[in-house]
Formats: C-alpha cells, sequence, structure tokens
C-alpha cells in the first residue's frame, strides 16, 4: 500500500458525521484494495507513481483564484477552492423549483435524498471514487424539483492550488420531466492533486446538458469521475474537454436504468507535450430500448500519452439496444502515445451496437499541400484535424459555450505544436 | 535567384531528371516547356521537396541557400512558391483559415508584425477580386468543389497573398479557357516586379502569348535540351518537338 493511501485511510478514520455509515464502506474497501500497479487493468496505461509517497497540505486553502466568466452565459457560479465551497449558497437567487445545498447542513428531507444517491450511482470499482466517498466534505447537493425546466446554466467551478489535496462530491438529483444544464470546469496548473466525483440521477423524462471541462493543466494531479443514471425515457447530452496534465484520470459511468432512455457522450482530449490523460468510459445498458452515442475524439502532442478506454455492456434484458462507440486519436509526434480499448460485451440477441478506434492517419498530400504554403508540419497537422475536433464542439448544444471554448482551444491547439 | 546544376531526381525508382541546369536571375520570366514525361512537373515537386521524389544529384540555390537540405515549409518560407497543376481539396480547413496561417508565417519569416483578422481579411478580399473570384470562396474549405479553373484561380490568389520571390507555376493554363487564362495571365503580370522571378511550365505557347518570356527551356529526358527566347516557343507551337529529334516514344507515351 502506498503511504498516501494510508494518510488517507488514517484522515478518513477521524471523520465522523451522518454519511459515516457510506464512508466506513469505503473505508473497508480501501483497506482490502491492493494499490494498482502496471499489472492492474483498470490501471495499465496509468502508473501511480506520483501519487504513492504525496504528502500536501489538506487544511483551508488561502488561495483566492480569479475565474473567468463566460462571455454571454449568465451561469449560476459555484466555486469551489481546494475543496472548500467558496460561494455562499444563502446570497443564491435561486429560480423556482432549484435547490442547492451543501449536505452537511441539508434538512432531513434533503439527507434522505442525497442517501440515495452519495456512492449509490457510482460505482465501487473507482479507487479514487473510494477515497472521495471517505474524505470528500462541503458536498453540494443539486436538486432540480420535477417538471422545471431551469434555463440558466449552473457552473461548478473547481480550482487546485499550489500544494494542497482535495475532494469534491457533488450530488445532482433531475426529478422527473426536469431539464437542467450543467457546467463542471476544473482549473489549476500547479502542484496539486483533487479527486472531483458527480452522481446524477435522472428521472423519467428529464433531460441533462452536462458539461466537463478538465482545464487544469501542467503539474496538477487529477482524478475524477461522472456518473450518470437515466432512468424510464431520460436523455443526457454530455460534452467532456480534456487538456493533460501530470496525471489526469477520468472514469464516465452511464447507467440505463429505464428504457428508452439516451444517452450522447462526447468528449475530446487535447494534450501537450509531456502530458498524461486517461479517459475511462463505461455504458451500462440494463434496460430494454436505450441508445448510447459515443464520440471520443484526441489530439496527443510530443511525448504525451492518452488512455482510452470505452466500454459497452449490454445485459441480457436490453433488447433493442442502440449503441456506437467511436474514438479517433491523431498523434502529432512519433513520441507520442496512445492506448485505446473499445470493449463490447453482449449478452442481447436483437440489438445493433458498432464500435471503432482509429490512430489517424496523416493525409501525405493536403499535409504537403499546407506545408508548401510554409505552415509547419505539425501546425499543419493541426489545422487539418481542428475539423475533427470543431465537430463535436459545433454539437454542444449550448453554443454560446461553444464559442467561449474556441479561442481557448486555438490557444491549446498552439501549445502543442512540435517544434 | 536560382541555381540549379546538374539535377539528377528519382521518382519511385525511375529516373527522371537526368543532369537539369537552369539558373534565374531576378525579375526573369523563363518558360519551360517539353513533351509529357519530360519531367517538367518533377522540377517543381523537387524543388518544392515533396516526398517520393529524390534528388540523387546535383546541387540547388535558392537565394544563396541550399534549397535541398530545408524542409518543404522552410523552402515556402524561403521564398519559394508553387502554383500547383492539381491542387488538393481540404474539406474543414477554410481557404481564409489556411492562408491567414500562412501569410502571418511568412511574415514572421521576414521579421513582419502579423496582421490582425481585420488586416489580413481586407487584403484577403482585394486578393480574391483580383482573380475574380467570389469572396465566399476565402470561407469555403480549401478547395472544396472548386472547378478547376477555379483551382487554378485560388492558386494565383495564395501567390500573390504570400508574395513569394521564385514562383514556379505548373501547367496553370491546363483547362482554362481564355477568360480564365487571362485572369491567371493577369494575376502574374501584376506581381511582375523586377525582383521577383517565375519559372511558367507550360504545353503551350497561348499562355505566353499573355505572360511574355524572358527565356524559354525546352526539357526532354530531364534536362533542358534547348533554350532561346520567347521565339522559341513560337516555333514549337508551329512545328511541335520533332525538329529536336526527340525520341518521339516519350511523346507516344502521354
Amino acid at each position: 500500500m502506498s503511504a498516501w493511501l494510508q494518510q488517507v485511510l488514517h484522515r478518513g478514520q477521524a471523520i465522523s458525521d451522518w454519511l459515516s455509515p457510506v464512508r466506513r464502506q469505503a473505508l473497508q474497501a480501501l483497506n482490502d484494495t491492493t494499490w494498482p500497479g502496471r499489472r492492474t487493468e483498470q490501471w495499465k496505461y496509468t502508473s501511480l507513481s506520483a501519487v504513492e509517497d504525496l504528502a500536501l497540505a489538506t487544511g483551508q486553502s488561502q488561495s483566492q483564484p480569479e475565474v473567468e466568466t463566460i462571455d454571454g452565459i449568465d451561469s449560476l457560479d459555484l466555486l469551489f477552492v481546494d475543496g472548500e465551497l467558496r460561494t455562499d449558497l444563502t446570497t443564491l437567487n435561486l429560480p423556482a423549483g432549484l435547490h442547492v445545498s451543501q449536505l452537511e447542513q441539508a434538512d432531513a428531507l434533503h439527507q434522505v435524498a442525497a442517501t440515495s444517491l452519495y456512492a449509490q450511482i457510482k460505482p465501487k470499482r473507482h479507487l479514487f471514487g473510494l477515497v472521495n466517498d471517505v474524505l470528500a466534505q462541503n458536498i453540494l447537493f443539486i436538486r432540480i424539483e420535477q417538471d422545471c425546466h431551469i434555463q440558466q446554466p449552473i457552473r461548478i467551478i473547481s480550482h487546485s492550488s499550489d500544494g494542497h489535496e482535495s475532494h469534491q462530491r457533488v450530488l445532482v438529483q433531475l426529478g422527473n420531466k426536469a431539464k437542467a444544464s450543467i457546467i463542471e470546469q476544473t482549473q489549476g496548473q500547479s502542484n496539486s492533486l483533487s479527486t472531483g466525483f458527480t452522481e446524477f440521477d435522472l428521472g423519467e423524462h428529464a433531460q441533462l446538458e452536462h458539461y466537463r471541462l478538465l482545464m487544469h493543466t501542467k503539474q496538477a494531479i487529477y482524478f475524477g469521475g461522472c456518473h450518470f443514471c437515466l432512468h424510464d425515457q431520460a436523455r443526457l447530452d454530455s460534452t467532456l474537454i480534456g487538456y493533460g496534465s501530470q496525471l489526469s484520470r477520468t472514469d464516465v459511468d452511464v447507467i440505463h436504468n429505464g428504457e428508452h432512455a439516451n444517452a450522447k457522450l462526447n468528449a475530446v482530449y487535447l494534450l501537450a507535450e509531456g502530458e498524461h490523460f486517461d479517459l475511462h468510459t463505461t455504458i451500462e445498458h440494463a434496460k430494454p430500448n436505450g441508445t448510447t452515442n459515443e464520440n471520443v475524439r484526441g489530439i496527443v502532442g510530443d511525448k504525451a500519452n492518452a488512455v482510452f478506454n470505452g466500454r459497452i455492456h449490454i445485459h441480457r434484458d436490453a433488447q433493442k439496444t442502440l449503441a456506437e462507440l467511436n474514438n479517433r486519436n491523431l498523434l502529432l509526434s512519433r513520441r507520442g502515445q496512445i492506448n485505446t480499448k473499445p470493449e463490447l460485451e453482449i449478452y442481447a440477441d436483437d440489438v445493433q451496437c458498432a464500435h471503432g478506434a482509429t490512430v489517424a492517419e496523416i493525409e501525405e498530400e493536403a499535409l504537403y499541400y499546407l506545408r508548401s504554403r510554409g505552415i509547419s508540419r505539425s501546425q499543419a497537422l493541426i489545422m487539418l484535424n481542428f475539423g475533427f475536433i470543431q465537430e463535436l464542439i459545433n454539437q454542444m448544444p449550448n453554443q454560446q459555450l461553444a464559442h467561449w471554448l474556441a479561442p481557448q482551444l486555438r490557444a491549446r491547439f498552439k501549445e502543442m505544436e512540435v517544434r | 535567384m536560382l541555381t540549379i546544376k546538374n539535377l539528377h531526381a528519382r521518382v519511385e525508382q525511375k529516373n527522371i531528371l537526368n543532369g537539369l541546369d537552369l539558373t534565374i536571375q531576378p525579375g526573369e520570366v523563363h518558360a519551360i516547356m517539353g513533351p509529357n514525361g519530360a519531367g517538367k512537373s518533377t522540377l517543381g515537386y523537387v524543388l518544392s521537396g515533396r516526398e517520393g521524389y529524390e534528388v540523387l544529384d546535383g546541387e540547388v540555390l535558392l537565394q544563396g541557400e541550399n534549397l535541398l537540405e530545408l524542409d518543404i515549409e522552410e523552402r515556402a518560407r524561403h521564398g519559394l512558391f508553387l502554383a500547383f497543376q492539381y491542387p488538393v481539396e481540404i474539406p474543414g480547413v477554410s481557404n481564409m483559415e489556411f492562408m491567414k496561417e500562412s501569410v502571418n508565417t511568412m511574415r514572421q519569416q521576414r521579421g513582419e508584425e502579423p496582421l490582425s483578422a481585420a488586416e489580413f481579411l481586407k487584403k484577403a478580399k482585394a486578393a480574391c477580386q483580383q482573380v475574380k473570384l467570389p469572396l465566399d470562396f476565402l470561407k469555403r474549405g480549401v478547395n472544396e468543389g472548386f472547378s478547376g479553373g477555379e483551382k487554378k484561380r485560388n492558386e494565383i490568389m495564395q501567390m500573390i497573398l504570400l508574395e513569394p520571390s521564385l514562383c514556379i507555376l505548373d501547367e496553370s493554363d491546363s483547362g482554362l479557357d481564355v477568360d480564365a487564362l487571362q485572369v491567371v495571365a493577369n494575376g502574374v503580370n501584376s506581381q511582375r516586379d523586377g525582383k521577383r522571378s517565375f519559372v511558367v511550365i507550360t504545353h503551350y505557347q497561348r499562355l505566353l502569348d499573355y505572360i511574355e518570356p524572358d527565356f524559354v527551356h525546352i526539357l526532354a529526358n530531364g534536362k533542358v535540351v534547348k533554350s532561346g527566347d520567347a521565339s522559341l516557343a513560337k516555333q514549337i507551337e508551329k512545328e511541335g518537338y520533332a525538329f529536336l529529334g526527340l525520341d518521339s516514344s516519350e511523346e507516344a507515351k502521354a
């Protein structure tokens, strides 16, 4: 076991609140876990050696980060700094039907609701998810009443600053026929470790527009997860944008727990020199007539390392499932690396399912043409492939957000150029 | 401007250039004619650095710089421009984005500030109008769905925007009607300033009625077999290449 995990267990034992029963279960599971190494399937291509003996500050942070507003979006901003919720919830002017609370201060009714979510959607196999179960404080609970359509996007910004370790948890519950848009955004570039896990429960006919913008980079170490449970006719439209960093790992789970649910997952990763990014997605089709459309595309810079594992599991009863998974990659340099693995596991006989993964073949003639006009090889590669990233950005339902992202992604592309 | 000495090159194990010599001074226009398979287009590709075109021997200096040691993009940045015979279509990359990147790379090379979006747009619009392409071609994917003639005009537009010192036009006249031919020729002539040099590769005398060359070279079997002034092109137009006593199989092959 790593010294760091031992510390986690030690700290976990000291926490006592009404979530303790769940926390204790997670503690027990962690106790029984062996620290992942190269032979651990889930961590085969992502080394945790940087975490093993890590010792960072876990107390309150003095940091006062700047948070950029998104032009054209009047979002309801909730700011976490090193795991601590900085937004005063009592001052929020919330639209009818939207409830935002901190679990520690929640009333009995919300506590009951939260108990049905906390560590209930997120599968227990995620090591850092368990760590988060044990250590998360300031747990945010967002509840949208049934039939309520919340127009204002809810934005959760998580900042990690130098020398800090933090664990942040969010629970989101959409009642039947409720509608909402949630933007989760990380930032921070310095030496830090953060975990950020969110569980979403989408009621019948509920619709969620979701964005996870993993914009932390450089020295930041991050372990995160988005876990969605979809009931009958629920619709999820999720876009994940990931920069790489020293170590960044995200697990996404979508559980089709009702019939005729629809999940659209788009993900883009853009890794600059030497960065690491690992995305594991699992789609569980447990009920019939579900649809999943997953498109994951990435560009990997010099000496950068991308890992994608996309699993679709169609249970025996999940007849008439339509599931598609596609992963396309482009390597900007021979020293970049991508490990991609789509996995289909199908136990129903009447389903349509397709998957594929490619590492882009460079269009030599187009490349030559652009270079013959003075454009460098890697810049030309980026231009030729911005289109395939742009295609997913264009599909984002919130075009203002796409508009805000575009110049940042272009700047990111510049950083990725191999010189 | 450009000195080529004893250039030998091959493509796919086949020797195409066999000891080509050519010297071009600043401001000069050289026409290169010759039967199919003579190595005309290969010369353009070899100079531009296209992969798969292997130089076996010889030397090429562009403004004193050893061209053959440079990457494709570096050659372009040193002032070499090749207008392609068959420009490739690149859907997903807009003409505008492409040209802006390219123009600013060249400016950077010359130690100039990059153009702002507005400044670039102004220049691009002017160039677009000069080659008589509708302005919405700037927004379209590079050459995407362009007709043959539109592609050629797009090449000339790029040439105008990039301000190269040596322009190689690879059959920029092929497939053009008289009006388009004039547009292309006017585009080229507008760039003649006494310093910029041109290599005009063509099959026909026709283009040379509009772009008057200082020298005409006949290329056959990978080397220059005859050089002269503009009258040489007229002679070829009348008599074909037969008077050169070339192996007619080269022509028949096309």
